[in-house]
């Protein structure tokens, strides 16, 4: 196998840094800017596994390929880096920095690929440097004093990081006698190697308590430069550790405990940190070291009990995929929500920017509620001791990143984070709706990607619903009770209860407008029937009189009847007389 | 390829003979002087190219003249000699280049030029000295030809500057003449040979050894600037840029280490020294060295002289690798003699190019000068950020071999060493590049634009910084400074 793909994979971003020195250029590179990770991401989805290329010539002798793992790290983080760029290019357009943000985006993208294509210890270290110190410019670059304060922070920590990883690697690859990263997985390094390349990788993971530069620096980053910072960089811890420690052939006990412990202890005071957090920003930040506390506890339990390893790493590589993925959409959204001029495009933004929130918080059938059960199923295999703790600690992270996302969606309403006076916000729009994309559809692309890795994952169980739906509770309960201290309590009832207020009000209204008109009534019928009577009474008296006439009449007939009838031998002659009197008859 | 055993000499002889027409040549006659010191400097470059090749075949040069009966001047072209000589007709070029530029309307430029390759001509006699005695003459020559240059302003800082490095340095060459006697004495030669020829001796009278071994570092301390002789070297920064650059990469304190080296390995063995007992305790005074040079560059604000306290704590690893008596630290050693030539030199340049096109000469006027001399800076950053030690660059290199070295030979602290050092280093470089790079420069409201510094000024610190990220990036190619001392340590270490 040839150099060439895989110096080309590291080289194209570094050769674009290099051309956006010449103003010449500088609009053409910025419109490649997007592709830079292409030919990795070619490389990691079409070549065979496992690859290997040496130039011996090269540092102390270069090795890079690919092998299954740093395969699916690649693609994640290409397609970050895919999703970054195009968002930079529109976010940058009419920055007075953007060239010198171009550079460090382009170097920082050459290290974060250069790093998990290294096969060596040297050239490995070399990648993680550049990417790490570039980053500094990336964290630096609005330059106002937030941002000073937070890159300060960062190369301060980046410093420490390097050291101890320079000397974690030197006792490393003395005690193993090689620089190959294989052999130093393979090597019995001493515990004083294994602390300092935890120390040194955990800098970039930002386990507690090596956490301190990550949330701001995350939050005084440009959008772009945030959600690669969030989704790819730190994951080049995970990698490190994964390359570098003897996982799952010998075991640590102390080293692993550690770790775990510092895990247990990062996923909850992340939680307690970051919702104390006005900018959201660095509360995507707080939920990064929160997962990255269950990327530790995995590490942790993988150190403490070696033959669970096995059944922990893919699950690992799915986490940190999950994980990039999902965070790396909500920074663009941050970007993308930003830019939308008004309400309207605003909300539709925030409904977009929920489902990689409920993705994050592992909502079930989720990638990450796959992915928390099949490090539960995983952990079985490990330290029995641990397990139960592990399992509720699990469960809970759950209600804790619920929480943190509604704390991110509260605050982006409240305190939206500057987006570029002028910019195309469907432009922007784009990649966080393709990575949000990509992260709802991983459970289902990621058997196709990491084909027999992805076996813990397909065969985990959906997860349960309870911890997202307490943390929705809590959450929306957590509101509505600031909502009501902000405003005052009694005000707070005042308008809780005002609904039934208004309806109590409309229905007396109503009473009343019915009462009035029974009372309308009331007068109106008398009235009417007077009047009626009224008009009727000359009526009545004709009637009456009719009815008399035909009382009469009938009366008459009557009488006639008896007369005619011969009953007259009864008759007394002097009735007789009187019959003659009538002369009608 | 024809055989010629005197070209040791031709080499010595190409700045030798040029300095005295220098001399001689009218201050007008610029042209003229610019076409020999170039021509001389190139002329060297290739001699020694070819000197290599030759060595790295095996041939061996070997040219003595008896001065006195049994005192002979000797020369010599081992590989150990060939790295130095390399190391200076490559930068003495690139630095012939910058001075021209440097001093192109300067006043002395007879005198300037004519000392400059008399200062050469006696690093490359250093470099090829065949025994401690010709060392010795070398040393002095390199004393008083260096003087001058020092002083090349001529106002009374100089003056004084250059009064301290006299005093220093004339009492060390005191000493090493003290030393050199008693190596006669002692050995009854004074010959380099891999393995020293001390050994008889110093089981006979390890007192004695350990006196001589004490008087002889402490003479080749002083320009090698070891902790409490190194005063002179940041006072000496007076002088103008480019004898700066060449003082600290190559010349003085290069030679004093180069002599530390050559006593250590070819006096006494690496053996002996250690039997001994005194490769520790030279050992702990590098890593002093190391540390306290840089605490004392982080509160240094003018830029030479924080690049002054560097070059103190950056050499002593030089002499660091060589007291760990161990093989790779060896190679770390000899390497970074070549790797913080190339890195301090082309610092000293970019120092003098911002005094010159924009007149900073402080840290704390550094902001924004980055995007004012783009190719100076980013020559000074890639020095800088070797100097900390990142890969591919060659400061890595060295320290990473020390560090193995450090380890192969049971000495876990040196791995503690260099990362405070290297921690040091971050702390004094970085805010550099911070401030150079990522503030904006309160002049920039006038904005200056790029001064115009002519080629010579821009391309020598371009080029060397080319040199570090090539001699890091591809330390495993043949004819790296990393191959070729792989290959003198392979010497030193099996004789």
């Amino acid at each position: 196998m040839t150099l060439v793909p895989f110096l080309s994979a590291v080289g194209l971003p570094l050769v674009l840094a290099a051309a956006l020195i010449w103003p010449q250029t500088r609009a053409l590179v910025w419109r490649m800017m997007p592709f830079a990770p292409l030919p990795a991401l070619a490389l990691a989805l079409l070549a065979e596994v496992p690859l290997n290329a040496q130039a011996g010539w090269l540092i102390l002798g270069l090795t890079l390929g690919l092998d299954e793992v740093s395969r699916l790290f690649v693609i994640f983080t290409g397609l970050l880096w895919c999703a970054a760029g195009t968002t930079a290019r529109h976010w940058m357009r009419h920055d007075p920095r953007a060239t010198s943000f171009g550079v460090m985006f382009a170097m920082a993208q050459a290290g974060n690929l250069g790093l998990l294509l290294a096969q060596d210890a040297l050239s490995f270290y070399a990648f993680f440097a550049l990417m790490s110190f570039a980053s500094y410019g990336l964290v630096l670059h609005s330059r106002d004093p937030q941002a000073q304060g937070a890159a300060r922070l960062y190369i301060g920590f980046v410093v420490l990081g390097e050291l101890a990883l320079f000397a974690g690697l030197a006792l490393a690859a003395a005690q193993a006698g090689s620089f190959l990263l294989a052999d130093l997985r393979g090597a019995v390094p001493s515990d004083m190697a294994v602390a300092l390349l935890i120390l040194g990788f955990g800098v970039k993971l930002g386990v507690m308590p090596l956490h301190f530069w990550l949330p701001p620096a995350h939050g005084a980053a440009p959008v772009p430069a945030s959600a690669v910072l969030s989704g790819a960089m730190i994951k080049a811890g995970l990698f490190g550790m994964m390359a570098v420690l003897p996982l799952g052939s010998l075991a640590y006990g102390d080293h692993g405990t550690m770790l775990m412990a510092a895990g247990m202890v990062t996923i909850f005071a992340a939680l307690l940190l970051g919702v104390q957090q006005g900018n959201p920003k660095a509360v995507l930040g707080f939920s990064s070291v929160s997962q990255m506390g269950i990327v530790a506890l995995g590490l942790g339990a993988g150190l403490l009990v070696p033959e669970a390893w096995a059944l922990i790493m893919p699950v690992m590589v799915f986490l940190a995929a999950h994980h990039g993925l999902a965070k790396g959409a909500l920074f663009l959204g941050t970007g993308a929500f930003a830019a939308q001029g008004g309400a309207p495009g605003r909300v539709a933004v925030t409904f977009a920017l929920l489902v990689p929130a409920f993705v994050l918080a592992g909502l079930p059938a989720s990638s990450g509620a796959l992915g928390k059960e099949a490090l539960k199923t995983a952990l079985a295999a490990g330290s029995a001791v641990w397990l139960p703790w592990l399992v509720v600690v699990l469960t809970l992270s759950g209600v804790a990143t619920t929480l943190l996302m509604a704390r991110y969606v509260a605050l982006i309403w409240r305190s939206p984070p500057k987006a570029p006076e002028q910019t195309t916000p469907e432009a922007i729009l784009l990649p966080f709706l393709a990575l949000g994309a990509a992260s709802v559809s991983l459970p289902l692309t990621w058997p196709l990607l990491a084909r027999s890795l992805a076996i813990p994952v397909s065969e985990a169980a959906p997860g349960a619903l309870w911890p997202v739906l307490l943390g929705v509770v809590v959450g929306v309960g957590v509101a509505v009770h600031a909502h009501a201290q902000r405003i005052g309590p009694a005000v707070f009832l005042s308008h809780l209860t005002a609904p039934f207020r208004a309806v109590g009000a409309r229905a007396e209204a109503v009473m009343a407008a019915r009462r009035r008109s029974v009372r309308r009534l009331a007068y109106a019928i008398p009235k009417t029937l007077g009047e009626t009577a009224e008009r009727w009474r000359l009526g009545q008296t004709a009637i009456a009189l009719l009815i008399a006439v035909i009382l009469a009449v009938e009366l008459g007939a009557t009488l006639r009847a008896d007369t005619a009838i011969p009953a007259v031998q009864q008759i007394d002659p002097d009735l007789l007389d009187d019959l003659k009197l009538i002369p009608e008859f | 390829m024809m055989d010629a055993p005197l070209l040791p000499l031709f080499i010595l002889l190409t700045s030798l003979l040029a300095s005295p027409v220098l001399f001689a040549l009218p201050e007008r006659a610029a042209r003229l002087r610019t076409a020999i010191n170039l021509g001389m400097a190139a002329l060297k470059v290739m001699l020694v190219a070819w000197l290599s090749l030759k060595v790295a075949q095996g041939v061996i040069y070997d040219l003595r003249f008896e001065v006195l009966p049994g005192l002979e001047f000797k020369l010599q072209a081992d590989p150990l000699a060939i790295l130095f000589i390399a190391l200076s007709a490559v930068l003495w070029l690139i630095t012939t280049v910058y001075s021209v530029g440097y001093l192109e309307h300067g006043p002395h430029r007879a005198r300037f030029f004519g000392f400059f390759s008399l200062c050469v001509a006696a690093t490359v006699g250093i470099a090829m000295s065949g025994n401690l005695f010709t060392f010795l003459l070398f040393y002095e020559l390199l004393t008083l030809a260096t003087y001058p240059l020092v002083i090349h302003c001529g106002n009374a800082e100089a003056l004084r500057a250059g009064r301290t490095y006299l005093i220093y340095t004339l009492a060390g060459g005191l000493v090493l003449l003290l030393g050199t006697l008693g190596l006669w004495v002692l050995a009854g030669t004074t010959d380099f040979v891999p393995g020293g020829v001390l050994t008889d001796a110093a089981a006979q009278n390890p007192l004695a050894a350990q006196l001589l071994f004490v008087v002889l570092i402490g003479a080749l301390g002083v320009k090698a600037a070891l902790f409490p002789l190194h005063a002179w070297l940041p006072i000496a920064m007076v002088a103008p840029a480019p004898v700066s650059a060449l003082l600290h990469a190559v010349a003085v304190v290069k030679a004093g280490a180069f002599g530390i080296m050559r006593v250590v390995y070819e006096v006494f063995g690496i053996e002996t020294a250690q039997a001994l007992g005194m490769t520790a305790p030279l050992a702990a005074l590098a890593g002093v060295t190391i540390i306290y040079g840089s605490l004392k560059a982080i509160t240094q604000d003018d830029i030479k002289k924080r690049l002054a306290y560097s070059t103190v704590s950056q050499v002593s690893y030089i002499t660091l690798g060589v007291a760990l008596a161990s093989p790779i630290a060896a190679v770390g050693a000899l390497a970074h003699l070549i790797h913080q030539g190339l890195m301090k030199i082309t610092m000293f340049m970019a120092a003098g190019n911002l005094a010159e096109g924009l007149g900073v000469k402080k840290v704390s006027q550094m902001d924004g000068v980055g995007r004012a001399m783009p190719g100076t800076m980013l020559a000074f950053s890639l020095a800088a950020l070797g100097m900390i030690g990142l890969p591919p660059l060659a400061g890595f290199v060295s320290k990473w071999y020390l560090a193995q070295g450090g380890l192969e030979a049971g000495q876990g602290w040196v791995i503690a060493l260099l990362l405070g050092s290297s921690l040091l280093n971050a702390v004094y470089f970085l805010p550099m590049l911070h401030r150079a790079w990522f503030r904006d420069g309160a002049a920039d409201a006038g904005a200056p634009a790029r001064p115009r510094i002519g080629w010579m000024l821009a391309a020598p610190p371009v080029t060397t910084a080319v040199l570090v990220l090539v001699a890091g990036g591809f330390a495993n190619a043949p004819f790296s400074p990393l191959e070729w001392t792989r290959f003198i340590v392979d010497i030193e270490y099996l004789e």
